[in-house]
């Protein structure tokens, strides 16, 4: 119960040297591939996206469970509360992105900019593009920010009104995040092709961001018992916790195929052009996309024996969170590298760079502070739990 | 289970004894004691679905969920081979530039007929597992078990009779023995 | 046996009741004779259903040139109150299935009443297939059967899609509805004297005797009826949604369509469930069960699904500027300021003012605004799906074709026969079966109870 996180030695000075090795690595196999710098901010604007839409995803949880009033997660509560930790170094790490703007956006060259209808000039250059990031960032790490001061706040007085409070930052950051997480993604992402767009684009991307963080909680949960953390744990959690991952994963799935089954069947070509080059030129990643993200979580947790076994969910989370890198490869690489996109060493070492330095930040933020959340009013119900 | 044919009510039947409880906490104190007594417990009747009793009846899970998954598999290959046959074999036509074999409008309908298939054969296996079929000449046990009656039925013999289960339970709060 | 509930919590059932009293007082107002606004209430809708079904025969008789549709916009009225009445009825599959699924427990006094609205919605709605096709006789063209002509349905086409899921759709939740009901018509006929009406309800109890096997395959029927149900939800009225989608037409052929409308579906049910219950409960003395808890927890889902609308607009919005396509930016140019503008914007005062209100907690708590509100939201909700129609129909690619729609007396008829169809069969329903699940709230009693114990410990 007054369990406490320690960041040991052992992690402290592996992921540092895991992600100067992988660095390393990435620097070499881009060099000595002769591929230019646009492989180096593909890889950049992709591990961003993915990592901080984990980051997002993680935010998103909590600020739900905590509108629909919603208990049996408190438990764990802390694993998506340090996992937001991530927010400030993503956003830096976007706003590096103009480095890479010329490499990643067709759009950023005059040529094209020139080429484009009256409103896309308006919304898409590169002064206006990053006003709108900071704007987002802005406002997701204010609102994210107050709700774990509320939180800790709460941690130390016992009164009910942090709870309050951070009841009402997480209705302002479900609104904030609605519209902000479509319109980034609309930014970010869809505009590598500024030709296309699809209106159900924000809420794919936000459904894969969810259950990618989804997986991740799952598998820290798993790490954490495997160090022999939360005792306290049930396998009612993580029967939710699956529940989740499998409702989820079908919920991603439906949308893939609303997306995709009204491009083909409007047959119009300036919407096909999306899917033509990965179905034909990546077929294999894309089957494989469709395959890991609905195909394993579906069949791997249907029957309900295995939504209680962590061991089991893990290894299906494992699967799935590497099945939405790939989903996000797909949205990303085809665009900025074109038909010479591929998955290789670059690829590997540079999300083994951040998936290190995304850790090690998690693990620092769980380090400090109770394991296990005090004084909020659900603890008990959720230590109870029964499903 | 042998009771569920006859049409006269358990409770004229005096091979069985009929325990009462007005609360489930009782019920349940009774059942862990008569299954500590090794004593054979027919059945257990109550107004709603109380946790504990399966693990203590030993009810094995059921495999309704189990057959609904085979009959939906069954029921989506079944659609989705129809469609398949009737576009590409039976009649082909050109229909909006689509192709014969149009395997993403296939998919609705599949998805639809699983969900037929699989939903129909649960509930059918549901009424035909638990016999439950439309009778008016049917009589329950007893009219107050679906108002806030908890029975549990109890095989009785010459070691095991009212007076003895009277003395096995005795302590926990029982509305009466029949 | 009770589960441990945080302090935060209000109960769900208030009274501290007992079993005995949850019985008697679900099946009192089926037991005793309705009360005086029920009989006025019935004579309305009945009223009202009579008038459609008039209509109906007018129109099977005189034919579809009765209505206001021209070749321009040959989709208006009819296919708007049919999108509205499926929208409405996935409410009820939502609470029976998704809320089981997630273990809201104060979904068990709502369930029924909202399922078997859910079937007489869908019916209301199963008419207009019917009766729009011209030549109703030939109705079973629609369904794959073999015919000398050797001819099949058009397997491509979203109209057949919809005939299978909506016939799923329906069969499901009428299955998953009965399934649930039995062990309370059970109830019914034990409390029940003899007589025919006892005769009745002992022939549709099915044998019930309340075994403990038979309730473990309820039970686990029920959770694997409420895990197909759900993706039903899903599928059915995006199916729904590619009748528009799966065209080329501005306005229609957009991605976001499938969740959209499920989203606005379940926005537009769960108004119409709060609708119907708020004056339930208080006309059938049922204030205890369905509490003014239950209603925050259905206005936070109106204040939830709302705002997914809301969103869907704004990116659709953002869309038709962003894509530089004329079409598209005409489309919502038309929309926002052209001849039905007053209907766009009902319909965006409506769908998006009124949910965004809920966020004030004293609104979301208050009967009197829920109920108003819940009927705002049902008008704007048809009115979406008019707009959404008709705007994109009676000005697409063709200027020479562009032309106005005008509803007829035999239109308007129609919708309000449904409404009539609808309440009748609701009317009918709370005589005839206990529109809460009375084995469901047994079930929660004690955890209930002892909150309040708690409550009052703590009060105290």
């Amino acid at each position: 119960m007054d369990e406490q996180f320690i960041f040991s030695k052992q992690y402290r000075n592996i992921l540092p040297i895991l992600a100067a090795v992988s660095l390393v690595v990435f620097l070499l196999a881009v060099v000595l591939s002769g591929s230019g710098s646009a492989r180096i901010w593909s890889n950049i604007l992709l591990n961003n996206q993915f990592f901080l839409g984990i980051s997002l995803g993680a935010a998103f949880f909590i600020a739900v469970h905590r509108v629909a009033t919603s208990g049996w997660q408190t438990v764990i509560q802390r694993v998506p509360d340090a996992m937001t930790s991530f927010l400030p170094v993503a956003f830096i790490l976007m706003l590096l992105i103009y480095f890479g703007m010329n490499d990643i956006y067709a759009w950023a060259d005059s040529e094209v900019y020139e080429g484009l209808t009256g409103a896309k000039k308006i919304w898409l250059n590169i002064p206006f593009y990053f006003v709108r990031m900071v704007l987002y960032f802005a406002g997701w790490i204010f609102f994210i920010r107050m709700m774990k001061k509320n939180s800790e706040s709460l941690t130390i007085s016992s009164d009910l009104k942090y709870h309050n409070r951070r009841k009402i930052f997480a209705g302002l950051f479900l609104v904030f995040f609605g519209i902000t997480v479509s319109a980034s993604s609309w930014d970010w992402i869809m505009s590598l092709k500024p030709d296309w767009y699809s209106t159900i684009f924000g809420w794919y991307v936000l459904i894969s961001m969810f259950v990618a963080s989804l997986c991740f909680i799952i598998l820290i949960t798993w790490l954490l018992r495997r160090m022999g953390y939360l005792k306290v744990l049930r396998s009612d959690h993580v029967h939710d916790l699956a529940i989740l991952l499998f409702a989820f994963s079908i919920f991603w799935a439906y949308q893939w195929f609303a997306q995709y089954l009204l491009i083909w069947y409007g047959h119009l070509p300036e919407e096909t052009s999306y899917f033509i080059p990965r179905q034909h030129e990546f077929t294999l990643l894309f089957f494989l996309n469709l395959g890991i993200n609905f195909i394993v979580p579906f069949f791997g947790l249907i029957r309900t024996s295995s939504k209680y076994n962590l061991n089991r969910v893990a290894a299906i989370a494992a699967m799935t969170l590497i099945g939405h890198w790939i989903d996000y490869w797909l949205l990303i690489m085809p665009e900025t590298a074109g038909t010479k996109a591929t998955i290789g060493l670059p690829e590997i070492s540079m999300t083994l760079i951040y998936a290190c330095g995304f850790i090690y930040i998690f693990f620092r933020t769980l380090s400090h502070g109770p394991l296990i959340v005090k004084n909020d009013p659900f603890l008990q119900e959720s230590l109870n739990y029964e499903s | 289970m042998p009771y569920r044919s006859q049409k006269k009510s358990i409770m004229d039947n005096k091979d069985y004894i009929s325990v009462y409880f007005d609360d489930e906490d009782p019920m349940l104190q009774a059942l862990r004691r008569l299954k500590e007594n090794n004593l054979t417990i027919i059945d257990v009747l109550t107004p709603f679905p109380v946790h504990g009793i399966d693990k203590l009846l030993s009810v094995k899970r059921t495999r309704i969920p189990v057959g609904g998954f085979i009959f939906g598999a069954l029921g989506g290959i079944l659609a989705f081979w129809f469609m398949t046959w009737v576009f590409t074999v039976s009649y082909p036509l050109i229909i909006g530039g689509k192709p014969f074999f149009a395997l993403p409008s296939f998919v609705p309908i599949t998805f639809e007929m699983t969900v037929l298939f699989a939903g129909l054969s649960m509930a059918a296996g549901m009424f035909l597992r638990s016999k439950l079929k439309p009778d008016i000449r049917f009589k329950p046990a007893d009219e107050r078990i679906t108002d806030n009656m908890f029975v549990i039925v109890i095989g009785s013999n010459a070691n095991t009779t009212r007076e003895s289960i009277r003395t096995v339970l005795s302590g926990i709060s029982i509305i009466e023995i029949r | 046996m009770s589960i441990f509930q945080s302090s935060l919590r209000k109960p769900l059932i208030e009274g501290k009741k007992s079993y005995q009293e949850i019985t008697s007082q679900i099946l009192d107002p089926l037991v005793n004779k309705p009360i005086k606004l029920w009989y006025f209430a019935i004579t309305l809708s009945g009223g009202a259903m009579l008038f459609g079904l008039l209509m109906m025969g007018w129109t099977i008789w005189q034919g579809i040139g009765t209505w206001g549709e021209n070749r321009t916009v040959g989709w208006a009225f009819e296919i708007s109150t049919f999108v509205w009445w499926i929208g409405i009825g996935h409410a009820g599959t939502f609470i029976s299935a998704i809320l089981l699924l997630f273990r809201q427990r104060w979904r068990n006094s709502i369930n029924r009443s909202a399922e078997a609205m859910t079937l007489f919605a869908v019916i209301c709605a199963a008419l207009f297939p019917f009766i729009h096709l011209g030549r109703p006789l030939l109705t079973f063209f629609i369904f794959p059967y073999p015919n000398t002509r050797l001819l099949w349905v058009n397997f491509n086409s979203p109209l057949v899609w919809d005939v299978f899921a909506i016939a799923t759709y329906f069969t499901i939740s009428l299955v998953f509805w009965y399934v649930g009901l039995i062990p309370d018509i059970a109830t019914l006929r034990d409390k029940l004297r003899k007589g025919l009406k006892k005769t009745v309800y002992n022939f549709l109890s099915f044998s019930w005797k309340g075994s403990a096997r038979d309730w473990h395959r309820h039970e686990v029927t029920s959770i694997m009826l409420a895990a197909i149900a759900t993706p039903l939800v899903l599928s059915v009225h995006s199916i729904v949604s590619m009748d528009f989608a799966d065209s080329i037409l501005p306005g229609w052929h957009t991605t976001i369509f499938p969740p959209y409308f499920v989203a606005g579906a379940i926005y537009s049910g769960f108004a119409m469930v709060l609708t119907l219950l708020i004056i339930a409960r208080k006309l059938m003395n049922l204030e205890d069960f369905i509490t003014v808890e239950h209603v925050e927890s259905m206005n936070k889902i109106l204040i939830a699904t709302g705002s997914i609308v809301a969103l869907a607009y704004i990116t659709e919005t953002f869309m038709s500027w962003y894509s530089g396509i004329e079409y598209e930016q005409y489309m919502l140019q038309n929309r926002m300021t052209g001849p039905y503008a007053w209907a766009y914007w009902i319909m965006i005062i409506c769908n998006v003012g009124s949910a965004q209100l809920l966020w004030i907690k004293k609104l979301r708590r208050s009967l009197l605004f829920t109920f108003f509100i819940s009927i705002v939201i049902n008008i704007g909700m048809w009115f979406e799906r008019f707009v959404i129609i008709v705007t994109s129909l009676h000005r697409d690619f063709l200027p020479s074709s562009w032309t106005m729609y005008k509803p007829t007396i035999v239109e308007y008829g129609l919708l309000i026969g449904t409404l009539g169809i609808f309440f009748t069969a609701f009317l009918l329903f709370i005589r005839v079966f206990p529109v809460i699940s009375i084995s469901e709230e047994k079930s929660i009693l004690k955890t209930e109870n002892a909150l309040q114990v708690a409550k009052e410990i703590h009060h105290g």
